[in-house]
């Protein structure tokens, strides 16, 4: 296997980061619109993943490495995000986790805990579990749904993907962006489809 | 091991402030006299213990998860698969492989149940599991290396053998190996057949070996076999294959390798063409990156990949960042099941460190690990620190480890290493619900087999779901992997910083927490060693300063005025820091509240701020570590529910950690409270109080070489990397007073008993004797009777014995200095008694022994006639004891320089040895009747001891040290007692315990039934004959490390069962001995553990209740079988079965040590004896259950009173020469002789019994001789107490202790005489100028000792006149007076 130097690499970020081409990504982004606006979280939640990957890596690892965050595009994230918020009454969304998350001083543990991501244990001393994907998570969206519950980050490789997840770019200030159009108007030249992409969503917690 | 148990920190049990009024902190004269107390003993909650879920396994998973029955709508033939592993990556993969099977292929549908190989253990899973077997087609098997385990899968698959189809076993146990078949292949002839094949398993001692020459067989067999025609070599062909696919573990190889099995050797499928892929074969071994594009074979490939990495930045991919080196299993990486190691890699990254993870696909790593992680050009890492994520052994795995091979490769590496677990027989639930923590088989394979390597930290950082398919992958523990990972940079960078950056936190321990008690360790002055410590880094570089001149001035600046301190320690402040920058630093600070209230608390403050104590001398600080805050209040400890670190503890560390920001914490001296704050005994989780308080620092730990026990428990939970320093050299006894009088009457006697002056000498020694008390261990005539001559040399000889006995005992003089080792002369009597053991592994024969022979006499019936007090035996003793001391000398000043200090034993050793007329030794011999002892034999001995002279003078403690702080890899070596085990010399290694599944070896069987035929007989000979029907008795930690299981053994003897070693050489199986065989009754048994012994033990305690419940099922008349007779009546009386009824085996519940008895006589804070006993009852009843182990320790009071009450005698061992009863209190804390007598429905005593295997002559001695000859050696002895007198303000400390030591076995065993605290009395007290000393010395321990005194009177053990009395009560009030008067 060869690889390509390191300029070829760097223009390969352009390539990549610039590679969703706006009609494909409007079709695919509407897929989330789609399943959220059914509301259908459980397959939003799968969406999202999917876009993700797709998103951050070139990659057939079915997962995102916390380094490769950087190269999904703050726009794209956005749109994600605002979608989440948009269909569940500002409840769902990165932007919502990450708010929370400050709030908690940046420990994951509490974190979690805040999500509904992990659950008491019945033992003497205070402990807490994860929960199972996907059954041990609430894919409804009432009074009872904590707030950030959704869309879920897996911690079965840690909780650097999620950290960086957080501190992505996207959601620096986020409140105040309104819609998915960013500096670049969400319009990007490209020529790879999703289809094209082989993934296979290997997400849960 | 001073304080084996001292540390009596944990129980859960419920709160009760209110009961605080009983801890008082001023003790007044009448403290002992009852006292109301608020509480009814058994009124108290009981103990609670969390209940017994399920099948009181360890795991709860049910295979059911992981089966796959197909639809089969196409009505296809059906294959059925049955498997086995150990390794739960295997079962995604497989489970994955059928599903596309079933979807896609068109000639079989599949059905397939997996079993991982710990659910076997539960009976109904078992028999699902035979039942499924019924009508398998193919079995799989791998890993199977737990014998129980491999006995029981060996018998569900054999009885199918011949009707399956084909079975496949891979790297298991022989047993199951010899399972395998494939059409005509056959493996049942495993170990017996002389084909090339089979050779490779035949090779026993080859270590990891077997998995790799099973590995390269894989590699070349296929190309070879494929041209051989024979259907033999196809099915041989298939086998290597089918390995390569299971090796190969993708779902896709997996695949293939069920169509290739189920096409070539299902019937249903003959005819049928299935077509197959070849596996896909992996690198054995390389680099894997979940980024990287392929596996690298070579380490510069991988680092060009990494250089040009376009995720990461510049940082990271230069050449300033920290490397840290992973070791992984191929087998994760292939089947997919490796979020957890992707986990690490990934947060070890965003932390900045860049990784090297290698993978190996057998069982070996080391070769991995020179060929990757050591630079071939070089030879220098290149990496700062390695973490292994496997939990394996280096070398090895769960199979046959290599250690010498590990050490050497890690040696060469020489960074820090670490081994990091993720939870293999237990669910992440099951592991956070667990007290014990991780599961016991674990413990034994991950946790004490890589200790021996010299791994550290063994951290869980992946978990598992219990749930089906994909899910039942590891998964990250996030807050684990944070702890693994930040840790693993932090050692990296002691690699990475230079010496004047590097800041190093040395702490004290203030324990007891008495006042005046900083900076004390078992065995170690403290304070002088810091300063040479600091000498030395200085001078190595390390910015050190402000220095003062003196040891002294050192300890002056960190405790003022040290001697005048009386309520309060006058510590000097390091640091204060507000309540609100603790909680900033504190994440975990919320959790000690429910104990210690809101911050800052009463402990380490000021009211409003907590107080760090110490002071900083420019990188270095010296900070005194908090004392636990519950010592002085045992009861409190008792109610109180989970106890936790205060809030002073905890600011302590966050200081250390955070303001400080110390690169590592050397901890000073064995031992401190960290390590035994509660939390799960082994495997940590994230509300672990050690975890949470060492946080992220590197701790280095200095620890006395002889206590591998506590050693390892803070290995474990403090991830401590230990660097032993020697005990004190030891000294004999001696002769005094009255003592020293009886060995001139003696010797006179001897020269003058024919003269006619014979009855007249024996006269006075009898009168002697009768002075110094010792009518209680020797039956002396009535005076002035008249005796035959023969009668005369037996009393005389029986004395004289006595006499030697107490002139032979070690003591151990004055304290450790780390970095000065013992001179010359003070290494002979330690020595002498290394000389004394026969080791026949090493084909050296004992000095007694060689000079008993050159007179004809064999040592062992030497021991046995002086024992009996046969003069001449007697004196030949002393002879050759004399001769093997001057012999001894003789050589070792052969080897000292001007100064004292041995040097260069190396040359001088050639040339003694080079000329054998010369030599030393025989030149002191030829003047003694020794003189025509066996020259061959005395030098191969004396060969032997020189290399141990040079390994008790060598001086890598303070080399070692500098290592660990430089980040380089500290060499292990097992703890011990450097008598038995020299291996243990030189000191400066990271100590090890054992292979726990290695004890009990048959050497140590051996010994135990000399020992326990020894304890039965003098038991019948005091108990009219009669066998005891039970023997309570105690196990320790270290005794049993130290003795490679003896104790253990004893235990197995007694009940009439021996140890059964697999064919690994593990022992985890007993079987009973005949009856015939074992010529007596088989004893009962009730068998205390000691908290340490569970912890490090508790498969060894699983053995003992297999043993016992095997043994009480046995049909055999109850009276030739005291376990069943006493199972069968305990069943009856409490309405249970025999099994359960035949429980035995005790100790605390988890996560606490002691029976507190220690505290409680201690600190005088105890009504009367009734008390103590509760105590031990409600602390010790704790019983272990085999059949339900994952239960943990269960309360099983009722049993445990019953068998208590059965009991006729109590035993317990010494375990070192050094130290005996009245030395350290944990012995009297678990002694129940008292309350056995409570318990016995005939009132009557039992008898107690110790036995002292220490020396060469091994002795079973009554505990009432035992507790006699310590006093005479200790207490009243002028070398010892002018000894520790010498050492001033803590020598008088000492004094006392060993005085209210004393009260303690009064208390629980009434086994003192009364002479002892009169002699004592006159001693201490009734000379005035010892008195003085006392008094000024140390006026806080004096009037303690006055207090004991007044206490043993006022408690009934000690019956003195009024004037005694009367001194002693106006003494305590004048002490008093001077202490107020320093006070205020």
């Amino acid at each position: 296997m060869t690889e390509p130097s390191t300029t070829a690499a760097a223009t390969n970020i352009l390539s990549t980061t610039t590679s969703l081409h706006s009609s494909t990504t409007t079709s695919s982004f509407n897929t989330l619109q789609h399943h959220l606006s059914a509301p259908n979280f459980r397959q939003a939640d799968e969406e999202t993943r999917r876009l993700l990957i797709l998103l951050a890596s070139e990659e057939k690892r079915g997962y995102v490495c916390f380094s490769e965050v950087q190269f999904i595009p703050e726009t794209d994230l956005k749109v994600i995000d605002q979608a989440w918020r948009k269909h569940s009454n500002n409840k769902f969304g990165y932007s919502v986790q990450k708010n929370i998350w400050k709030k908690v001083d940046k420990d994951f543990t509490k974190l979690f805990l805040k999500l509904g991501w992990m659950k008491k244990l019945d033992t003497e001393i205070e402990q807490y579990n994860y929960r199972a994907f996907p059954n041990e998570f609430i894919w409804e969206l009432d009074d009872q749904t904590p707030e950030g519950h959704l869309p879920l980050t897996n911690a079965l490789r840690g909780t650097e993907l999620f950290n960086c997840i957080l501190r992505h770019p996207a959601f620096e200030g986020q409140q105040e962006q309104e819609t998915g159009t960013g500096e670049n108007g969400g319009v990007r030249d490209g020529t790879k489809t999703f289809g094209d992409k082989f993934f296979k969503p290997n997400y849960c917690l | 091991m001073a304080s084996l148990v001292s540390s009596p920190f944990t129980l859960p049990a419920s709160k009760a402030d209110h009961l605080s009024s009983l801890s008082q902190k001023h003790f007044f004269l009448h403290s002992f006299l009852p006292k109301k107390t608020n509480s009814n003993p058994n009124s108290r909650p009981s103990l609670k213990v969390k209940c017994v879920v399920g099948n009181g396994l360890f795991t709860q998973t049910s295979p059911e998860v992981r089966r796959i029955v197909p639809e089969n709508k196409n009505d296809l033939p059906t294959v059925k698969i049955v498997y086995v592993v150990l390794e739960a990556q295997y079962q995604s993969s497989l489970s994955s492989a059928v599903q596309s099977l079933n979807q896609n292929s068109s000639f079989a549908s599949f059905e397939v149940v997996g079993y991982l190989v710990e659910e076997l253990r539960d009976e109904n899973t078992y028999k699902t599991f035979c039942n499924d077997l019924e009508d398998a087609n193919i079995f799989i098997g791998s890993l199977i290396f737990v014998e129980e385990l491999a006995l029981k899968v060996k018998a569900a698959v054999e009885k199918e053998r011949d009707r399956l189809d084909a079975v496949l076993v891979f790297p298991s146990m022989p047993e199951v190996m010899r399972l395998n078949k494939l059409g005509s292949f056959s493996m049942s002839q495993l170990g017996q057949s002389k084909s090339p094949f089979f050779q490779l398993f035949k090779r026993k001692k080859q270590g990891a070996g077997f998995a790799d020459s099973m590995l390269k067989l894989v590699r070349t067999l296929p190309k070879v076999l494929k041209y051989l025609p024979s259907d033999k070599a196809q099915d041989a062909r298939l086998y290597i294959l089918s390995l390569q696919f299971w090796l190969g573990g993708s779902p896709d190889n997996l695949q293939n390798f069920l169509k290739m099995i189920s096409g070539s050797y299902v019937p249903a499928l003959k005819g049928t063409k299935v077509d197959y892929s070849d596996p896909v074969l992996f690198l054995d071994s390389g680099i894997w990156h979940p980024l990287a594009p392929c596996m690298y074979d070579d380490v510069k490939e991988y680092l060009n990949w990494y250089g040009t990495r376009r995720d990461v930045d510049e940082k990271l991919r230069g050449p300033d960042a920290p490397i840290i080196g992973l070791v992984l299993q191929r087998s994760h990486i292939v089947t997919g099941d490796e979020s957890h190691y992707v986990a690490v890699i990934m947060e070890l990254e965003a932390r900045g460190a860049k990784v090297i993870p290698i993978f190996a696909g057998g069982l070996d790593f080391s070769g991995p690990v020179e060929k990757f992680l050591i630079d071939p050009v070089t030879k220098k890492p290149m990496v700062n620190s390695v973490v292994s994520l496997t939990g394996f052994a280096l070398v090895g795995g769960p199979a046959r480890q290599d250690h010498p091979r590990a050490v050497e490769a890690l040696m060469k590496l020489d960074v820090p290493y670490i081994v990091a677990l993720p939870l293999v027989f237990q669910t992440t639930e099951e592991w956070l619900n667990s007290t014990l923590g991780l599961h016991p088989i674990q413990v034994a394979l991950q946790v004490a087999l890589p200790e021996l390597d010299g791994g550290m930290e063994p951290i869980v950082f992946a978990g598992r779901d219990p749930r089906t398919g994909k899910r039942r992958k590891s998964h990250a523990l996030h807050k684990r992997v944070e702890q693994l990972c930040t840790r693993a940079i932090k050692w990296a960078e002691l690699k990475r910083k230079s010496k004047t950056e590097k800041k190093l936190a040395i702490t004290v321990f203030s324990f007891p927490p008495d006042k005046g008690n900083v900076g004390t360790a078992a065995y170690l002055n403290v304070f002088a060693s810091i300063y040479s410590v600091l000498k030395d880094l200085q001078k190595d570089g390390y910015s050190v300063e402000g220095l003062p001149e003196t040891a002294e001035a050192l300890i002056e600046d960190v405790i003022h005025d040290k001697e005048a301190q009386f309520n309060s320690p006058n510590l000097n402040v390091a640091y204060k820091m507000s309540v609100r920058e603790y909680q900033n630093l504190t994440p975990y600070a919320p959790a000690l509240e429910e104990n210690w209230g809101k911050p800052p608390g009463n402990l380490n403050s000021d009211g409003e701020n907590l107080l760090v104590y110490g002071k900083q001398y420019g990188n270095v600080f010296i900070g005194v570590q908090p004392t636990f805050g519950y010592e002085g209040d045992p009861m409190r400890l008792l109610f109180s529910k989970s106890a936790s670190p205060h809030h002073g503890f905890a600011a302590y560390y966050s200081f250390v950690e955070k303001i400080f920001k110390a690169d590592a914490v050397l901890h000073f001296g064995t031992h401190g409270s960290l390590e035994f704050m509660p939390g799960k005994q082994v495997g940590m989780s994230d509300v672990c109080f050690p975890d949470s308080l060492i946080g992220n620092i590197p701790n280095v730990y200095y620890y006395a070489a002889n206590n591998p026990s506590e050693a390892t428990i803070a290995k474990r939970r403090s991830y401590a990397n230990t660097i032993s320093y020697l005990t004190p050299p030891a000294e004999n006894a001696g002769l005094y007073k009255g003592l020293k009088q009886l060995s001139e009457l003696i010797s006179s006697y001897q020269s003058l008993k024919d003269s006619g002056r014979g009855q007249q000498i024996v006269n006075s020694i009898i009168s002697t004797a009768r002075q110094c008390n010792l009518d209680k261990d020797v039956k002396l005539p009535e005076e002035g009777e008249e005796i035959s001559a023969k009668e005369r040399d037996l009393v005389v000889g029986k004395v004289y014995s006595k006499i030697m006995e107490i002139e032979s005992r070690l003591l151990p003089c004055g304290l450790h200095v780390i970095g000065e080792p013992p001179s010359a002369m003070e290494a002979v009597a330690t020595l002498v008694n290394i000389a004394a053991l026969d080791r026949p592994e090493d084909g050296v024969s004992s000095l007694p022994a060689i000079l008993a022979e050159s007179v004809g006499r064999n040592i062992e019936d030497v021991y046995r006639g002086s024992d009996k007090g046969i003069l001449k035996d007697v004196e030949l003793l002393r002879q050759i004891t004399d001769a093997s001391r001057g012999a001894i000398s003789s050589f070792v000043k052969r080897t000292t320089n001007k100064k004292g200090q041995v040097v260069d034993v190396a040359d001088k050793l050639t040339s003694i040895l080079g000329f054998g007329i010369n030599e030393p030794w025989i030149q002191h011999l030829s003047e003694t009747k020794f003189y025509r002892a066996d020259r061959e034999k005395l030098r191969v001995l004396f060969e032997f001891l020189g290399e141990c002279l040079k390994l008790v003078v060598a001086d890598n403690e303070l080399g070692s040290l500098k290592q660990a702080l430089e980040g380089k890899y500290v060499e292990p070596g097992p703890g011990g007692d450097p008598i038995r085990n020299p291996k243990v010399l030189p000191t400066g290694k990271n100590i090890h315990a054992l292979d726990p599944q290695a004890i009990p070896t048959t050497a140590a069987l051996q010994s135990a039934k000399v020992v326990v035929d020894r304890l039965v007989e003098r038991q019948k000979v005091d108990n009219g004959g009669k066998y005891p029907e039970t023997i309570a008795l105690v196990l320790w930690g270290t005794d049993n490390i130290k003795t490679y299981g003896e104790s253990l053994a004893q235990v197995l003897w007694m009940i009439g069962v021996r140890p059964v070693a697999d064919t690994l050489g593990r022992v985890n199986r007993v079987e009973p001995v005949s009856l015939e065989e074992l010529g007596r009754p088989r004893i009962d048994v009730v068998v205390n553990c000691s908290g340490v012994f569970r912890d490090l033990f508790i498969n060894q305690m699983n053995l003992l209740d297999r043993a016992v419940k095997m043994v009480a099922e046995l049909d055999e008349p109850v009276e030739q079988n005291y376990v069943r007779k006493h199972a069968l009546e305990q069943a009856k009386a409490l309405g249970i079965e025999v099994r359960e009824a035949a429980t035995r085996v005790f100790s605390n519940a988890s996560g606490s040590y002691s029976s507190n008895v220690n505290l409680a006589v201690e600190n005088s804070t105890w009504n009367d004896e009734k008390q103590l006993q509760d105590m031990y009852l409600s602390r010790k009843s704790f019983a272990f259950d085999c059949d339900a182990p994952g239960a943990g320790m269960t309360e099983k009071r009722k049993v445990f009173e019953m068998a208590l009450s059965t009991a006729d005698a109590t035993f317990q061992n010494l375990d070192s020469s050094e130290i005996s009863l009245t030395d350290v209190s944990h012995y009297f804390d678990s002694d129940p002789t008292n309350l056995v007598q409570n318990l016995r429905k005939d009132g009557k005593k039992p008898s107690a019994y110790i036995a002292d295997t220490t020396t060469a002559n091994a002795q079973v001695r009554t505990l009432s001789e035992t507790v006699r000859l310590d006093a005479r050696t200790k207490l009243l002895n002028p070398k010892w107490y002018e000894g520790m007198m010498s050492s001033g303000y803590e020598g008088v400390r000492e004094i006392e202790k060993r005085l209210t030591n004393t009260v303690g076995w009064s208390a629980t065993s009434g086994q003192v005489d009364n002479w002892v605290y009169e002699e004592a009395n006159s001693t201490f007290i009734q000379d005035e100028n010892m008195l003085n000393r006392l008094m000024s010395t140390n006026p806080n321990s004096f009037r303690k000792l006055v207090q004991t005194f007044l206490e043993a009177n006022g408690r009934g053990y000690w019956e003195t006149s009024e004037e005694n009395i009367d001194k002693l009560r106006q003494l305590y009030s004048e002490v008093e007076d001077k202490i107020e008067g320093i006070d205020r």
